[in-house]
């Protein structure tokens, strides 16, 4: 992921001031330590499983799913950016959550076509952003939506959480043409339903 | 502005991300670099993922548990990690010694309480041959025609005590009644000698000789001892959840 350069993107959780230490604690068993890192980075992971689910009750199911695992294997955490590799673990939970809804007709992913499902409050995460960026997010976040999962999920992998194509392969269990395609397509398809909006993206 | 037909737009998509092979595809780099609409394609293709990386992180749509219930623990390393390593194997360990000390002690119990005593196994030896000759009475009684008795479990033991008995001190051999093990010819001998061999006079001779103790106690002790300290030092030494 392109947080592994160890830079948060901007509008994106900072690492916690005594993060190493914390994340020690919390590898001990110490489960104070634990829910203050969850508690940090709960913004980040649920961003990242709303994306890639679109809807806000399985984000959510999803992200306490990627809790669970961390706990369980936060003792493996080897160093380098904590973000990411609890975002690598969102992205499985959420990635494994879309297959089991693939797989259940009773519970069918929201229709692209149907029209977007209700946005988060992108405003209420970033006060201090002007009003031209929040109203590009939207755009950018209706978007995203309407594209096709399996392109939706590489974009969202690679150029919103800047996982490498082998690491978008891996995850979503699929060839590396297959991923490079994908996210291309995905990209040029962004592109023409945005087309209207294009003035926001020159400013 | 070149008439060539421009690259396929994926290769563009390609090229505003900077892969590898595109920026190493002279043609196709050189072809964007006089195509205004392609260059205006990759240029639109760059803004729109630096867009996307912007994006901004989401607030859930309500609470999270932070936590997984109490009982699910995470996998320690480091030195919980160890504490647990060295401490797993010897607890099982100890189980298993214990188990097989707790085998070993029962099973001749048991065969004690079906009549088939095998001596040895108590510290009180003079409480197994009581068992054993008994048995071994039993034995001696069915023969009827005199021939040998049929061995008991504890006719080995008892033959030793006799000959141990024949080598006593100078005391047991200017007792009254001296054992002779190699005078009994009467049927009802080797029950006598039995009896007086196993009580050893009230216990005196078989008191005086060497305890055999069997293992199996031992065994389950050490296996007990085992657990317990494995146990406790694993809950000392291993850092709990907060």
């Amino acid at each position: 992921m392109s947080d592994d350069s160890g830079t948060t993107p901007r509008n994106r959780t900072p690492p916690l001031p005594d993060e190493a230490a914390v994340i020690a604690r919390a590898a001990g068993g110490d489960r104070t330590a634990f829910t203050q890192l969850m508690e940090h980075y709960q913004s980040a992971c649920y961003g990242l499983a709303w994306r890639l689910l679109s809807d806000a009750d399985q984000a959510a199911d999803a992200t306490q799913d990627a809790f669970i695992h961390a706990y369980r294997a936060i003792g493996s955490f080897r160093g380098g950016v904590f973000r990411s590799w609890l975002l690598r673990i969102t992205a499985n939970a959420s990635y494994d959550l879309m297959r089991r809804a693939q797989r259940r007709p009773s519970s069918p992913l929201p229709d692209p076509e149907e029209g977007a499902p209700e946005l988060p409050d992108l405003g209420a995460v970033n006060p201090v952003a002007e009003a031209t960026k929040s109203e590009l997010y939207r755009h950018l976040e209706v978007a995203l939506t309407r594209l096709p999962a399996d392109q939706r999920t590489a974009v969202v992998l690679c150029d919103v959480y800047g996982m490498d194509y082998n690491e978008v392969a891996e995850m979503t269990q699929s060839a590396l043409g297959t991923v490079k395609s994908r996210i291309h397509r995905g990209r040029l398809r962004l592109r023409e339903l945005l087309a209207e909006h294009r003035e926001l993206f020159t400013g | 502005m070149l008439n060539a037909p421009h690259p396929d737009d994926e290769r563009l998509s390609a090229l505003a991300s900077l892969d590898d092979d595109s920026v190493a595809d002279a043609a196709l780099t050189s072809h964007v670099t006089n195509c205004a609409r392609c260059t205006d394609l990759v240029d639109e293709l760059g803004v729109l993922r630096a867009s996307l990386a912007e994006l901004p992180d989401l607030q859930p749509s309500r609470p999270l548990r932070l936590l997984p219930p109490a009982a699910e623990a995470p996998v320690a390393t480091g030195a919980a990690g160890w504490v647990r390593r060295l401490f797993g194997p010897a607890l099982t360990v100890g189980a298993a010694l214990a188990m097989v000390g707790l085998v070993g002690t029962a099973t001749p119990i048991l065969d004690g309480a079906t009549g088939g005593a095998a001596p040895g196994i108590f510290d009180d030896v003079g409480t197994a041959l009581e068992g054993g000759g008994d048995a071994n009475y039993e034995a001696l009684s069915s023969t009827d025609d005199g021939g040998a008795p049929a061995e008991a479990p504890g006719a080995e033991l008892g033959r030793d005590l006799s000959s141990a008995a024949a080598q006593a001190p100078e005391e047991a051999a200017a007792s009254e009644a001296p054992l002779q093990p190699d005078a009994i010819t009467d049927e009802d001998q080797p029950r006598a000698s039995w009896q007086a061999t196993a009580s050893g006079g009230d216990g005196r001779l078989a008191s005086e000789l060497p305890a055999e103790r069997s293992p199996w106690p031992m065994v389950l002790f050490a296996g007990v001892a085992l657990m317990v300290g494995a146990a406790l030092l694993r809950w000392i030494l291993a850092p709990r959840a907060g």
